[in-house]
């Protein structure tokens, strides 16, 4: 097996390293904790705050551009609606995104399963 | 606690500025307000949980948490790029061969030397006028290819062509690093000293380039002219062959001599050239003459005939031989610099490999 490794110096290359490492293995994460909250229709501020309660922060400028793309895709359905005399954005898991969701979480499920495998081996 | 008549104000300015820097559409509208009725529910949620409302300084804290207008913008825009990282290298690639490939040499060994020639012997006006060329040149390539690989993203025609290759359409595997032998340097060294022992010989014994022919042509002025330099650059070859042959590990020197040798030639056979070129008279002899002993005998109008395509053939080989020279060189700073970048890459100690 050939990997390549990106060797740096000191501390703040190492954070870095992790950082971006770090972003491409939430990246894929996000999405599906996005998808399974989005079981129940919410508007974007709680659903940052229900992913946050569980662990998972998003900020604003990640958040609201991964709705729109998962929009785009046909995953979500989304409303403006008045609540509280505010006009709020809400969404929720349309029908085709159920069947994705329903498949990511298996694919999920598996990979996670080959990880601690993996890790148990270790 | 700072107080402000509306500090919700600071909230409006705020989505004002991540405003500027998004584009006017519908979607990015769309994703403002969002923005906004998040930021607002934030200020809300901490109004309730101190009971009271929030303070400039205090929604100034959310705002700093949320991030720069700039920032924030950049992360909610649409990701737009003029060529995206499919065209990317391909794009590198194309600019790199254009300027560095094409353009620089042209400049260097064409451009350069015409230059050099219409400036009266001026090398500061010749060379501010081939920077200034190339610059100008390299300027409008870089625009134009760019143009292109944009107009190329938009249309996906570069995907569709990529989508249909043939692995056994690939280059054949790169041959390791070409050596120069030994024997070809000692040949080359041999060849050089038996050529310039001949040229030393010349001027005295002209039957060495004539053959039978010496009894009625004559070396022409220019030979005399450009006698020395020649004998220069012939003694310069010997030199720089008998270093290649006791420092072979001098790479760069092998490589770099070369080009030094094919631009030496160029401005030489160019200089050449100009001066045949500029004395066209009805006795034009730049290279072979006839015989002076001959004038006025019965046959001095066919040996000036003789004489006169014997010069201009001499003046075409001459001048296929500036080509020759011109590519040569191109070819040689292209192996210079290739060698360059191999050692750099070879020398650099950011990324390795491990099994």
């Amino acid at each position: 097996m050939c990997a390549t490794y990106y060797m740096t110096n000191g501390s703040t290359g190492t954070n870095e390293l992790f950082e971006n490492l770090k972003l491409e293995l939430r990246r894929g994460c996000l999405t599906l904790a996005v998808l399974t909250q989005l079981r129940t229709e919410r508007y974007g501020y709680t659903l940052r705050k229900a992913l946050a309660d569980d662990g998972l922060e998003i900020d604003e400028g990640t958040l609201y551009p991964l709705l729109r793309r998962l929009e785009s895709q046909g995953l979500l359905v989304s409303q403006w609606r008045e609540e509280d005399k505010r006009n709020k954005r809400f969404y929720r898991l349309s029908p085709d995104g159920e069947q994705i969701l329903s498949q990511l979480l298996t694919e999920w499920q598996r990979i996670n399963e080959s990880l601690n495998k993996i890790l148990q081996e270790a | 606690m700072s107080t402000l008549k509306n500090p919700l104000e600071l909230l409006d300015r705020y989505l004002q500025a991540v405003r500027f820097w998004l584009p006017k559409t519908r979607r990015q509208e769309d994703l403002l307000a969002e923005l906004g009725e998040d930021l607002r529910s934030q200020i809300d949620d901490k109004e309730g949980e101190l009971g009271r409302a929030l303070d400039k300084d205090e929604i100034s804290e959310i705002l700093k948490r949320c991030g720069a207008p700039m920032v924030v913008a950049t992360r909610l825009g649409p990701k737009r790029h003029l060529i995206g990282p499919t065209l990317y290298p391909i794009y590198t690639f194309v600019l790199k061969m254009v300027v560095l490939w094409i353009l620089v040499p042209a400049f260097l060994f064409i451009v350069g030397l015409v230059n050099l020639a219409n400036s009266n012997g001026d090398w500061g006006k010749a060379a501010a006028a081939t920077l200034g060329g190339l610059w100008s040149a390299a300027f409008v390539a870089a625009g134009i290819i760019t143009l292109v690989f944009a107009i190329l993203e938009r249309t996906h025609a570069i995907a569709d062509v990529a989508c249909k290759w043939d692995p056994s359409s690939l280059p054949p595997l790169e041959k390791s690093e070409r050596k120069t032998s030994l024997f070809q340097t000692n040949c080359e060294l041999v060849f050089n000293v038996f050529g310039f022992v001949w040229l030393l010989l010349l001027p005295n014994h002209p039957f060495l380039v004539f053959g039978p022919a010496s009894a009625f042509l004559s070396i022409g002025p220019i030979f005399h002219d450009f006698y020395l330099p020649f004998v220069l650059l012939a003694a310069a070859v010997i030199v720089r062959l008998v270093v290649m042959l006791a420092r072979p590990q001098w790479k760069v020197f092998a490589l770099g001599s070369r080009i030094v040798q094919a631009a030496a030639t160029l401005v030489l056979v160019n200089a050449i050239i100009n001066v045949a070129g500029h004395t066209v008279t009805a006795d034009w002899h730049p290279f072979v003459a006839v015989a002076s002993t001959l004038r006025g005998t019965e046959k001095y109008a066919q040996f000036v005939k003789i004489a006169a395509i014997v010069n201009v053939s001499i003046l075409i080989s001459f001048v296929g031989t500036w080509i020759g020279v011109c590519i040569g060189g191109v070819v040689q700073t292209w192996e210079l610099l290739k060698y360059i970048r191999k050692q750099r890459i070879s020398h650099e100690p950011a990324s390795l490999q491990v099994q």
